[in-house]
Order: structure tokens, then sequence, then C-alpha cells
């Protein structure tokens, strides 16, 4: 359960998924102290990625055209 | 070579005659004859229509045009050509209608059903689809009535994400492969997490470019989820079928593009958050209060020992004071029974008045006993021969003196 800083968050599905099962697991009043404290901290870090996640769609929606995309790629020099 | 020409074309002329269904092509008159092509996904035939027969048809009015779909009626034919002009097959057609509902039906029917033979319904449903794309790609008509509703229906969601626009014809014959060509260049693109087709309702007929056999092939093997926003509720394309989700309106597709709503799950990450705030702060609070009345556990216990212990110190100094006074007074007694001895051996005429005087002296002598005195804490000076010093100046003279308390006698030297 307390093993979750080497986790990679991998979709904000994912992050929401592991946040609703330590938001239960401490509701249930079951965590001790150590593992309270390691849970809180993972939500929080689980918290701030959603949070970014949504902050990257909630900017200002930004319209982007196909075909001067395609023109652009095709003029720009390949690496 | 004009025999076997002739020949041939009696031939084709004895095959039986056919109604075919396409879309039309190529159209061309002349004085003389109209020609185009009849067409699907799998092939063509060049047809001619005599320029009479087609007017007694009372075709209305730009019905046969390039993209529209027809039936024609008919069989092969043979022209044999001339010294001026080039022999050619052709499929003469006799009567010919455009392609009614139920033609249309009959023949997405078939397709759906080769397409679903083959499995190709199935790769794009099995694709997973974020719920919260950061960039989608949308292909519809630059102006249309589809592209507001999409993009009002994403909002609503209170996603402002990055939009790529492929527009595309989404009516008549360049339609399919231009929205192929889209959706295929929209693929390419690595941060596109998927892609939405819209167009407004019409008839089977209209949205028939949705039905295209490329299209949907190229759509069913798409890496990229295909999101169908094609006509309204009653409308069924086959590029419903292959695509990942079908939706009914613009606004459904938005939520299938973004199927997680921004604004509710803005608020959803608040009280997780404030969730997370409380149990953690509970659990410490919590521990807390237990440690910090676990630590004034023994604090009490000790105040409580510490109580008890002032008891017994208290009974056992008033036991102390009580077993002194009991020892003095004891002292007393005897006093008292060598007096009343001496008083006894008095005795004479006047006893009974010795004896009063006796009391009296008693009574005198207890007033003056210097114990008595020092007992209420009075101290009495002494000199090295243990008389009294009675006065500072007397003091002053001497070298040694020592002072008498009730428990005992300390001595102090002059320096």
């Amino acid at each position: 359960m307390a093993e979750s800083d080497s986790t990679e968050i991998e979709s904000y599905e994912a992050a929401v998924e592991r946040l609703e099962q330590i938001i239960d697991r401490l509701d249930s009043g079951q965590a001790g102290l150590r593992e309270t404290l390691d849970l809180c901290r993972e939500g929080r870090e689980l918290v701030t990625y959603c949070a970014a996640e949504l902050d990257a769609v909630g900017e200002g929606l930004k319209e982007l055209r196909l075909d001067e995309l395609a023109a652009k790629l095709e003029a720009a020099p390949s690496e | 070579m004009g025999r076997y020409a002739r020949t041939l074309r009696e031939e084709l002329r004895k095959r039986a005659r056919v109604q075919l269904i396409g879309e039309v092509t190529g159209l061309r008159h002349t004085p003389k004859q109209t020609y185009f092509e009849l067409r699907d996904a799998d092939g063509a035939v060049p047809c001619t229509i005599w320029a009479n027969e087609l007017a007694n048809l009372r075709l209305p009015d730009g019905a046969l045009r390039d993209g529209a779909e027809f039936v024609a009626s008919g069989g092969p034919d043979y022209f044999v050509g001339s010294p001026t002009s080039s022999p050619g097959f052709s499929f003469r057609v006799t009567h010919l209608r455009l392609a009614g509902e139920g033609d249309l039906l009959a023949r997405l029917e078939a397709l759906r059903k080769q397409l679903r033979a083959e499995g190709l319904f199935e790769p794009q449903k099995r694709l997973s689809r974020p719920r919260l794309p950061r960039t989608i790609g949308v292909v519809t008509a630059e102006s249309g009535a589809a592209r507001r509703d999409l993009l009002a229906g994403l909002r609503r969601r209170g996603w402002a994400g990055t939009i790529v626009w492929g527009f595309a014809p989404v009516q008549d014959r360049r339609a399919a492969p231009a929205i192929g060509a889209a959706i295929r260049r929209l693929a390419e693109l690595p941060e596109l997490e998927a892609i939405v087709v819209a167009r407004g309702g019409g008839s089977l007929a209209d949205l028939w470019a949705f039905c295209d056999e490329t299209l949907c092939r190229t759509v069913a093997l798409l890496r990229v989820p295909v999101i169908s926003a094609v006509g309204h509720e009653r409308d069924s394309t086959l590029l419903d079928d292959v695509a990942a989700v079908a939706c009914s309106t613009p606004t459904h597709a938005a939520e299938a593009a973004v199927p997680l709503d921004c604004v509710v799950a803005r608020a959803d990450l608040q009280r997780g958050a404030a969730a997370l705030r409380r149990a953690g702060e509970g659990a410490v609070r919590t521990r807390s209060r237990h440690l910090v009345s676990l630590a004034r556990g023994p604090a009490r216990a000790l105040r409580r020992e510490r109580t008890a212990l002032n008891q017994k110190t208290r009974e056992i100094r008033a036991a102390g004071e009580r077993g002194l006074a009991e020892r003095r007074s004891f002292q007393w007694r005897i006093a008292l029974v060598v007096l009343d001895r001496a008083a006894r051996r008095a005795a004479g005429a006047e006893a009974s008045s010795r004896r009063e005087a006796l009391r009296r002296a008693e009574v005198a002598f207890r007033a003056h006993e210097p114990q008595h005195t020092l007992e209420r804490g009075y101290t009495l000076a002494e000199d090295a021969a243990g008389a009294p010093v009675t006065s500072a100046a007397a003091a002053r003279e001497l070298d040694r003196i020592s002072l008498r308390f009730a428990d005992g006698r300390v001595g102090f030297h002059r320096d």
C-alpha cells in the first residue's frame, strides 16, 4: 500500500482511480498512522498531476488547421 | 474486321438486361447522346443514353450530375466504329432513375454485411479512448453547424485543449476521398488522441459519402479512435458501424471525444484534495491527542503519588510532634510525682494549705520552665559555664557563646 513513490502516473484515468482507492482507504479509518501519511503524500501527488492535466485543457482553446500544419511540416527542413 | 465487330455487338446484345446502381461520374452531354460512368468501390461501367430517351425520362433539373447515385436499366452494347469514329463498349441505358432510399439501403446493407463478415466493425471499438485528451482532430465542413455545435459542446464540458481542424467537403463525390485523406493525415499527428467526423443531418443520399467502402475500411484499421457524428438520430451510415463510437449529435460527439466533464472533474478534484487534507491532519491530530493523554498519564500518577507522600509526611510529622508532646508530658508527670511526694512528706497541721502552696509553685514552675519557652521558638544564650547571657553587652564580652534551642545546643566562637 505504501510503495507509491516510484509508481509512474500513467494517465488521468489511472490517477483518478488510484485517488478514489486512497480516499476510500482513508475513509475506512483502518489505515495506521504511517500508512495514512504515505497515502496522503501519494494522494497529494496524484491531485497535483490531475490538476496539471486539467489546467492543460483549461487555459484556452487552441485551434489549428490541418492544411496549414501539413504545409508547415513540409516546409520545415528535416532534422 | 467489321464483321467480327458486328458479331461481337450481337453477342453482347443477347445478354440479359440488368439494373445497375452506382455513382455517376464523368458526365458528358452531346447533341445525340449522354455519356457517363456508373461506379462503386469495386469498379465502373461506361454508360450511354440517347439524348431523346433521357429527355423522355423527365428527370428533375440537375438530378443527373456527378456524384449522384443512379439506377440504370439496360444491357451491354458495342459501337463498331466508323471511318471517322473509334469503336467502343458501353452499357446502353434505356431507363435511368435517381437511386431511391431503398436502393441505397439495399446497397448499404450488402456493404455492411461484407464489412461485418470481415470483422471490420471491431478494431476501432477495442481502442482505448483517453478520458481527458489534450488534442483532438475534427473532420467536418469549414462552414457548418456541426463545427459550431461541437465547439459549444466542448465548451460546456469546460474543455479548452487543442483542436486540429481537417476541413473537407461532406457531400458529393469528392467528399469520401477528401474525408479519408483528412482522417489519415490527422492520424499521423502523434499528439492526436481522437478524431471526430461530424456532419449535420440529411437524406441517405446526402450522407452517402459516409457509407463509402474505401473510407470505412480506412477508418476501421486506424489506430486512433474515430468518433462518428454524422446525421441525426435516425440516420445510420457505414462509418457509424466501423467507428469507435457513433453519436447522434455534435453535442454527443463532444462528450465522446472528451468523456471527462472538466467542470465536474475540477470540483471533484478539489473535494478529493480536501478529503486528503482532512485525513492527513485528522490522523495526526487524533494520534497527537492520544499521545498527549498518554504523556499525561505518568504526570498524573506522579502527582497522585506526591500527594500521598505529602499526606504521609504530614501524618508522620504530626505523629512525631504528638510523640514529643507525650514524652514531655511524661517528664512533667514524673516531676509532679516528685513534688507530690515532697508534699506528702511536708504533711502536717497546715498540710492542706502547704499542698495548695505547692500547687501554685508547680504552676509557677511550669510557667518558668526554660524548656517550655524554648519549645515556643525562643533561644537561650549561655556562656561556657552554662550561665545565661542576658544582654548584648554581656555577649560582646565573651569568646564563646552557645545557643540553646529546644532540641539542643549550638556553640559559637568569636572570630
